[in-house]
């Protein structure tokens, strides 16, 4: 440490008197140590900074190897070992055997009768199906489809009233049969078209309750009071904004009217 | 005063060396009891869904190795499902892995159909025993519960009006917002199906499959961990992942019932 001192270019006290030398040799060494003092306590400093920062890095580092093992690696592992895998074969002597033979002939027949009874669901009728997410229907004749096009369905609102009554606007989902066919129909009002706007709602009889015209040309019903019907509204066509109902714009809803019949499925989604 | 330093060091140290023991016994400790968790999954569907023959009856085992056998098997299987499914009467979700399609049908009529860009499924249904995994796809899937980045039914509560004057016409809706689809239907056995948007251009939709992922990790990571700590295997789930277009995938999550059903075709 002194020599390194020293070379530090403290060396010209050399060139002093041997008497003073003998004399000021203490205190020069005193002073040089003096001197690099500051020099060691910044090192020290340095070291305990890194000290500090070890000491937080490396167990935040311990944390996120852990995390990450646990997280990824040992999924990982998981999928290594899967069991036994079948040996497919293809053995040309095992399709002359008889009791082979029964088994495949004993299958066929089976997705034969499987195949049959799927294909009962599908009907060669005429349907409808209504995308409610993306506001879209599809007409089917023969199993083809001859019309699509866009349409408006539930707006999925909660309509709540201070008194606790709520309604919730949104088309149900399922297959559906058409109930019925109207030309011309007037609307029913029921008590949430007058609530939703501030209007006070009239008795169950009373004329105030039909509106014409908002339905448009024609009106097929689903039930449960949910109908296919025209709009005045056709700027929202391809918009969920609807209080259940399925809207269709004049043309399209002529078509659907004389495709589908009383019994004809509606499948909604 | 300099061997308390070294005293002090030398207990840091040996308290740093036991740590890492600790944390190296940990991880292997944990990492042994899950990777023991598939072979119990494994265990338990071979159990139920192996080949079980009559001793008057027996088929030569080689049967049921053989191409035909198990491609005619599996058809049967899938219609099987599929009738299941129909007779449902509900909205329900066919997956045909060999096709890549995926199939929302109601009463056996496909209403929507999206193409499936990207597959992963456990190996355990990837290289698993033909016949014990089309036996256990035979039967449709029921969905559990769900996790997901969009609401199933996005409701909007609209308080009535007292009168006229507080009355306000709807505005029209803003259909131009896409959000990210991703989401996890976890069945009634514990199997998963995870169902993620294809588009992943935008950093907003990288980060919330990144978010969506992570989450789940942790919760099943946690839960694997309850169960380590008390010396029990963790539970594996089978799952199957599919990266179909995100219109499509909202879709499906939208019309599939609460507790839907899910037929597999592998």
């Amino acid at each position: 440490m002194e020599d390194n001192v020293l070379n530090n270019g403290q060396l010209s006290e050399s060139e002093k008197a041997p008497d003073e030398k003998q004399t000021g040799k203490k205190d020069d060494k005193s002073q040089l140590i003096d001197s690099s003092l500051p020099n060691l306590q910044s090192k020290e400093k340095l070291l305990h900074i890194l000290h500090i920062i070890l000491f937080i890095f490396i167990p935040v580092l311990v944390v996120l190897f852990m995390i990450t093992f646990v997280l990824y690696f040992v999924p990982v592992l998981q999928e290594i070992k899967s069991g036994p895998k079948t040996e497919i074969s293809n053995d040309p002597l095992l399709k002359k055997d008889a009791g082979y033979n029964k088994q495949i002939g004993v299958l066929v027949k089976d997705i034969q009768r499987l195949k049959r009874k799927y294909n009962t669901y599908s009907t060669g009728l005429s349907y409808i199906v209504i995308n409610t997410t993306d506001n879209k229907f599809f007409l089917y004749k023969n199993k083809k489809l001859i019309r699509e096009g866009s349409c408006s369905t539930g707006s999925y609102k909660k309509l709540l009233t201070a008194e606790g009554r709520s309604w919730t606007f949104k088309t149900p989902r399922g297959k559906f049969t058409i109930q019925g066919k109207r030309t011309n129909p007037a609307w029913h009002k029921p008590d949430w078209a007058f609530i939703e706007e501030g209007v006070p709602v009239p008795p169950k009889d009373s004329p105030l309750r039909w509106e014409a015209g908002v339905l448009g040309d024609y009106a097929m019903d689903l039930g449960d009071s949910y109908m296919i019907h025209g709009t005045i509204y056709k700027r929202f066509l391809g918009m969920p904004v609807t209080h259940g109902c399925v809207r269709l714009n004049d043309e399209d809803l002529e078509v659907v009217f004389n495709t589908l019949n009383i019994g004809s499925k509606v499948y909604i989604y | 005063m300099e061997t308390e330093i070294i005293n002090k060091q030398a207990h840091k140290r040996t308290g740093l060396i036991i740590l890492i023991i600790l944390i190296v016994a940990f991880l292997i400790y944990y990492s042994v009891m899950s990777l023991l968790s598939p072979g119990r999954s494994l265990e338990r569907i071979t159990n139920e869904y192996a080949i079980k023959q009559d001793e008057k009856t027996k088929i030569d085992e080689k049967v049921f190795s053989d191409s035909t056998y198990l491609a005619k098997l599996k058809e049967k299987a899938f219609l099987q499902s599929k009738i299941a499914l129909a007779e449902s009467d509900s909205i329900y979700l066919t997956i045909n892995l060999a096709d890549s399609t995926a199939n929302l049908e109601i009463y056996g009529v496909v209403v929507h159909s999206a193409k499936i860009k990207d597959l992963k499924m456990s190996n355990i249904l990837k290289k698993g025993n033909d016949y014990v995994i089309s036996s256990f796809l035979s039967s449709p899937f029921t969905i559990s519960s769900s996790i997901a980045t969009i609401k199933k039914d996005p409701l909007m509560i609209k308080m009535a009006p007292k009168d006229t004057s507080e009355y306000k016409p709807d505005i029209m809706p803003d259909t131009s917002i896409t959000e990210p689809v991703n989401y996890r239907l976890e069945m009634t056995d514990g199997t998963r199906i995870y169902i993620y948007q294809q588009e992943n251009e935008k950093s907003s939709d990288r980060m919330n499959l990144f978010r969506f992922d992570i989450r789940d990790r942790l919760h099943e990571s946690w839960n694997s961990l309850k169960s380590v700590a008390v010396f029990k295997i963790p539970e594996y789930h089978l799952f199957i992942k599919i990266r179909i277009p995100r219109a499509d995938a909202k879709i499906i999550y939208r019309a599939l019932p609460k507790n839907g059903q899910i037929g597999i075709y592998r």
